[in-house]
């Protein structure tokens, strides 16, 4: 098929390289070199210092800080990912015919406003919100649940509702080439249950289930506005806050919030890593 | 609900549905996926529930029904200039993302598979960063060439984030395409642009709408990105955001509504015009 010599590929190629290059390659590079800067009152100094590392580092609230969000990433998408794997399975093999209008929901619930679902869950959630309101109505509970809005816990439910969505896209798009007829043949071998998911079908997706993985963990350790909306002021603080803050709140310190968005980026790759080696194991004959 | 079995059905096998499913397990997994649903569509009902019922606060029962939220958003001037330059940034993303994502496909696709590879994982880098680092980046990067934040930047920052899904999506559409058709008006004299406009454009035409479709809904969706370059303009997201802040405002949710009717539609249509042609 590769007929024509690379020039005209080089050339079609180029815009959208340059574009990459431009905006999203400088950009990262000039936000590594600040974080190396120091802030001083309303001035930001250049420097070569690794002060704000340090600071990320020995900083007691924020190393509980990255601790919580580290934690919160992988119990989200621990969660996401097997529901979204059971889903995904069902919608393929189970109501095979029905996957398409399900696929289509999923989709839709997907767009239906990032902001605006965050903020829903806060009602549903909430002291005087639906869901404490309905369980004193029937009468399970007196007094409303407190914990559930302005928590970790808040900040999860309301993850795992815009996670899953994202999650089961690559995993059904992989399961969508599994034909049917090999799970088939697995099964009159023998196969039945977690052992057909764990020796057959697993190590099938496995693409789809770790890029799932990966989006769930990356988008939830790297929120910031769910814990802003639902995680309150103590308990639920991410990473995330404390970059937003360093770049859009009074006492602004850009450097320190680019060290910080480096030092969770360098440890999200660094937990996924670990994870994904993990799940291979799992997945093995 | 009746599987169609093309199989002959084996010794104690019910092959007409999935593997091995009995009439229990295919009601738990009935029941799996309506609990999924609920749970993915609850804010969803909330939010278009609460903007039509006359309470402020948002509790049940519900006392009446008013289009009072609607009225009150559109009076709102912040609303209307949220409104176009929403319409605008998507408008400006769709154009610009499908033009690069279209010739950065037809770029991939004449590449050998081995270079394929890692350059389509290389173009979907943005999608894998955290939007926030995104945003603050271009915040950075716009700071330092002097530029005051505005809606050019947003829309720089929007076209990054919907680039990545284009281009997925067109080269997806692009791996099934026949390029000898396009070598065969090449072979009987027409030039690149002509072959691109009379032969290969017709041919793409719906999955090129599609992406289009796609970049406008993540365009219109867009917030973390926006509200770190976009200053003190207005968008409906961060017009939005600002509302939540203020406190309870049924308003919030006819906004919302609005947001999620313009989404559905163009995520409907996207997915519709993809799917065509395959």
């Amino acid at each position: 098929m590769v007929t024509r010599l690379p020039a005209g590929s080089l050339r079609q190629l180029g815009p959208a390289t340059t574009f990459y290059a431009v905006f999203f390659g400088i950009p990262l590079m000039i936000l590594f070199v600040l974080s190396f800067w120091t802030q001083q009152g309303f001035e930001r100094v250049p420097d070569l210092t690794l002060r704000n590392y340090l600071d990320g580092l020995t900083d007691r609230l924020y190393l509980q800080v990255f601790l919580r969000t580290i934690l919160v990433g992988l119990v989200t998408s621990f969660i996401v990912v097997p529901l979204a794997y059971v889903m995904a399975y069902l919608m393929r093999f189970t109501f095979e015919r029905r996957g398409q209008l399900l696929l289509t929901l999923v989709l839709i619930s997907l767009f239906s406003g990032y902001l605006v679902r965050i903020y829903a869950w806060r009602t549903i959630l909430g002291t005087g919100g639906l869901l404490n309101t309905a369980l004193m109505h029937l009468g399970l509970i007196a007094e409303p649940i407190t914990a559930l809005i302005f928590s970790p816990w808040a900040v999860m439910i309301t993850l795992i509702g815009l996670l899953l969505p994202l999650a089961l896209l690559p995993i059904w798009s992989s399961m969508a080439n599994v034909s049917r007829d090999h799970l088939e043949a697995a099964r009159d071998l023998g196969a039945n249950g977690w052992r057909l998911h764990r020796t057959v079908l697993l190590p099938m997706v496995l693409p789809g289930v770790s890029t799932a993985f990966a989006i769930a963990f990356v988008l939830a350790a790297g929120d910031f506005v769910v814990p802003a909306m639902v995680g309150g002021t103590s308990g639920g603080t991410l990473v995330g806050n404390l970059i937003a803050n360093q770049f859009r709140g009074s006492g602004a310190d850009w450097p320190l919030g680019a060290a910080l968005a480096f030092m969770i980026m360098a440890l999200l790759v660094f937990v996924y890593l670990i994870s994904v080696r993990l799940l291979r194991s799992v997945a093995r004959w | 609900m009746v599987g169609v079995g093309r199989r002959s059905v084996g010794a104690g096998h019910d092959t007409t549905r999935g593997p091995g499913t009995s009439a229990r397990s295919v009601w738990a997994a009935r029941l799996f996926i309506a609990v999924v649903l609920v749970y993915l569509f609850a804010p969803v009902v909330v939010t278009v529930l609460f903007s039509f019922t006359t309470s402020r606060r948002l509790s049940l029962p519900i006392e009446g029904l008013t289009l009072d939220w609607y009225r009150e958003a559109f009076a709102d001037p912040l609303f209307t200039s949220a409104l176009t330059n929403s319409l605008v940034l998507a408008a400006v993303t769709a154009v610009v993302s499908v033009v690069l994502g279209v010739t950065f496909s037809f770029g991939l696709a004449r590449l050998g598979r081995r270079a394929r590879g890692p350059l389509l994982t290389a173009s979907l880098l943005p999608a894998a960063v955290p939007a926030l680092v995104m945003g603050i980046a271009l915040a950075v990067f716009f700071t330092a060439l002097g530029r005051p934040p505005g809606l050019p930047n947003a829309a720089i920052g929007h076209i990054l984030v919907a680039l990545p899904f284009v281009i997925l999506t067109l080269n997806a559409r692009l791996e099934t395409f026949d390029f000898s058709v396009t070598e065969a008006a090449r072979d009987l004299g027409a030039s690149p642009l002509r072959t691109f406009r009379d032969i290969t454009l017709p041919i793409i035409r719906p999955s090129v709408i599609g992406a289009a479709l796609l970049a406008m809904a993540l365009s219109i969706d867009e917030f973390v990105v926006t509200w770190f370059t976009v200053g003190n303009q207005q968008t409906l997201p961060v017009l939005i955001w600002g509302l939540l802040r203020r406190g309870i405002d049924p308003t919030v949710n006819a906004l919302a509504t609005v947001v999620l009717v313009a989404l559905v539609c163009l995520v409907v249509l996207s997915n519709l015009l993809s799917r065509r042609r395959r």
